[in-house]
């Protein structure tokens, strides 16, 4: 088990491939692949989920379902550092022949779903996770929502759903940077209260710091043996291009690659972690 | 109390058969939207295990679908066809066809069969749209025996499919020693021109050649039960014989079975005049039934046999 500095110091050189895949290809979301970065390393380098790289299909790992199919550009460094495919293939990030791309396409070790259309994630850990109750499957059913995201429906079909079957395999993260691609959430449309929403939905909610590693395990510690039937929600504060200071909070980053002198002011800001 | 009766068609055909397919093999699992047949209410009662409901939510019933199947199941979602394809379409999209799951979509009330409810219950477009998936294959059954084989050969299948049910409960076309993996059935014979149906135009068509017999113009009939993937090799071996196609089809002509028909004949190099028969590209706020729509549009068995006539008749240049 990795030790919390450790971790850290993980979660930095992540963005820094985040970043270089980024410039590479002149493409992908850096800034809500920051935001939610500890909690992906947490969740695989912090030994949350049950996986073997070396055997992607392990019919008893966790399932783990990236729903903001945005950030795999934040995954993939970290499927890679585990072995799940070669840390080369980060360098074709988006090229010709690649097989990671600034969305989450097919036959990639280690991910298990097509994302980029948000809204899904939810629902298919719905399905995953009554199969697997039916077929007394144990195993948790994990999904990481982007917070706009849940301005889709689909997301509160299927809330409804994991709390009417109290599907408590499943865990659904939020990534609750408070933006969505032009505005803040709570300037565009309101979500809040998110919490008393998911709350109402049946589901037992959490809400922490999404970049304390401390905070992320506190939240997850007995997720394997809760004594509740409800679904758990994760509502992760976090901040919208974190550790990269001009491109924190700002709304121009959503899609955007830092260009000229910003390159190596972002290249020190990680270096310095 | 008097006992309540139903009248089975294709649908409960299909149901009937894929319970039986479901206690054998119990992967199997429906997953509805709200959507009830007598005939689904066994799976209701005797595999309750094996039935979702996840009440009117369509999006959500496509991806728990995708879900399971991911987790090994094979799974039917059900529900009202315009509600199991537009409404949910980009959920088939990614979640069916771009990860090829074993998932069929049942939808109910093919065309017009939701007469009198009116255009959001119509399904009009279903054909254009569900055939553009890339891996999507569609089936319109023509009647009950059909119906019940499709619960087998999708089951076999595992493949991303749609299964488009007429409501209406239709006289019988096939034997049940039907083989249906062909795609498509040269029902009848005829001499210059064919007709290529799918659905209840089939029955529509039947009844045409029939009437236009007595007039000495025998028509061939063709059921393309299976609008994709087209047996292009079957279809233009069929058709050789002919020198005028007339599709029909209770559908916008926009991407329609008639298109299929068109740009797969291309695709094999066969040249035949086409004549495309189906609704008129807009949404029908008419009631007083189907077959007054029918009249209404030129769609009944009188109009249709005139103009088919007409089109028999016509030197073929």
């Amino acid at each position: 088990m990795m030790t919390i500095p450790a971790l850290k110091e993980k979660a930095r050189w992540v963005r820094q491939q985040i970043l270089e895949m980024a410039l590479h290809a002149k493409s992908g979301h850096v800034t809500s692949s920051f935001s939610c970065t500890e909690i992906l390393v947490a969740l695989y380098h912090g030994g949350v989920l049950r996986v073997d790289p070396k055997n992607p299909d392990w019919p008893e790992r966790d399932i783990f379902l990236m729903s903001k199919g945005q950030s795999g550009i934040g995954l993939y460094p970290i499927l890679a550092d585990l072995g799940f495919f070669p840390l080369d293939d980060l360098n074709n990030f988006a090229g010709k022949g690649s097989h990671i791309s600034v969305h989450i396409g097919k036959d990639i070790p280690g991910s298990e779903i097509v994302s980029g259309s948000l809204g899904h994630g939810l629902g298919i850990a719905c399905g995953w996770a009554l199969a697997d109750r039916m077929d007394f499957t144990n195993r948790l059913i994990v999904t990481l929502l982007g917070d706009a995201e849940c301005y889709e429906g689909s997301v509160w079909e299927a809330a409804m759903f994991a709390g009417h079957h109290r599907l408590n395999n499943m865990v659904a993260i939020i990534d609750r940077n408070e933006m969505g691609v032009l505005d803040f959430t709570e300037c565009s449309l309101k979500l809040n209260p998110l919490d008393e929403k998911f709350r109402a939905f049946g589901w037992d909610v959490k809400t922490i710091d999404g970049h304390s590693f401390e905070a992320i395990f506190s939240a997850l510690h007995d997720v394997r043996s809760r004594r509740t039937e409800k679904p758990l929600m994760i509502i992760a504060n976090t901040v919208k291009g974190k550790g990269v200071s001009f491109m924190e909070n700002v709304r121009f980053w959503h899609y955007r690659v830092p260009e000229g002198d910003l390159i190596e002011a972002a290249r020190k800001e990680l270096a310095q972690g | 109390m008097a006992k309540l009766t139903f009248k089975r068609g294709a649908r409960d055909s299909f149901f009937e058969a894929l319970f039986t397919i479901a206690k054998n093999d119990r992967q199997v699992v429906i997953v509805s939207a709200d959507c009830g047949a007598p005939s689904l209410d066994q799976f209701r009662t005797h595999l309750s295990n094996q039935y979702v409901s996840v009440g009117i939510a369509e999006q959500n019933m496509v991806a728990v679908a995708a879900g399971m199947a991911l987790a090994g199941k094979i799974p039917y979602v059900y529900a009202i066809a315009p509600f199991a394809t537009l409404r949910c379409y980009e959920m088939i999209k990614v979640d069916v066809c771009a990860m090829h799951l074993p998932i069929t979509v049942l939808g109910v009330g093919a065309g017009l069969s939701y007469d009198i409810m009116g255009p959001t219950h119509h399904t009009t477009e279903d054909i254009s749209i569900m055939r553009a998936l890339p891996d999507m294959t569609i089936y319109t059954p023509s009647d009950s025996t059909m119906a019940a084989a499709l619960a087998d050969l999708t089951y076999k299948a595992r493949r991303p499919q749609y299964v488009r049910f007429d409501r209406e409960v239709f006289l019988s076309i096939y034997t049940e020693t039907g083989d249906f993996t062909a795609g498509l059935a040269h029902l009848r014979e005829g001499k210059n021109t064919c007709i290529v149906a799918t659905g209840i135009m089939v029955h529509s068509a039947l009844r045409v050649a029939d009437m236009l017999k007595k007039s000495g113009i025998e028509m061939g009939v063709i059921d393309l039960y299976r609008a994709a993937p087209i047996n292009q090799d079957l279809l233009a071996k069929t058709v050789a014989k002919y020198n005028t196609i007339i599709t029909l089809e209770e559908h916008f002509l926009v991407g329609g079975i008639g298109d299929a028909v068109r740009s797969t004949m291309a695709d094999a190099g066969v040249t035949k005049r086409l004549v495309h028969l189906g609704l008129p590209h807009k949404y029908l706020f008419e009631y007083g039934g189907r077959r007054n729509i029918h009249e209404l549009t030129g769609l009944d068995d009188e109009s249709l046999a005139k103009k088919m006539a007409k089109i028999a008749k016509e030197k073929v240049k």
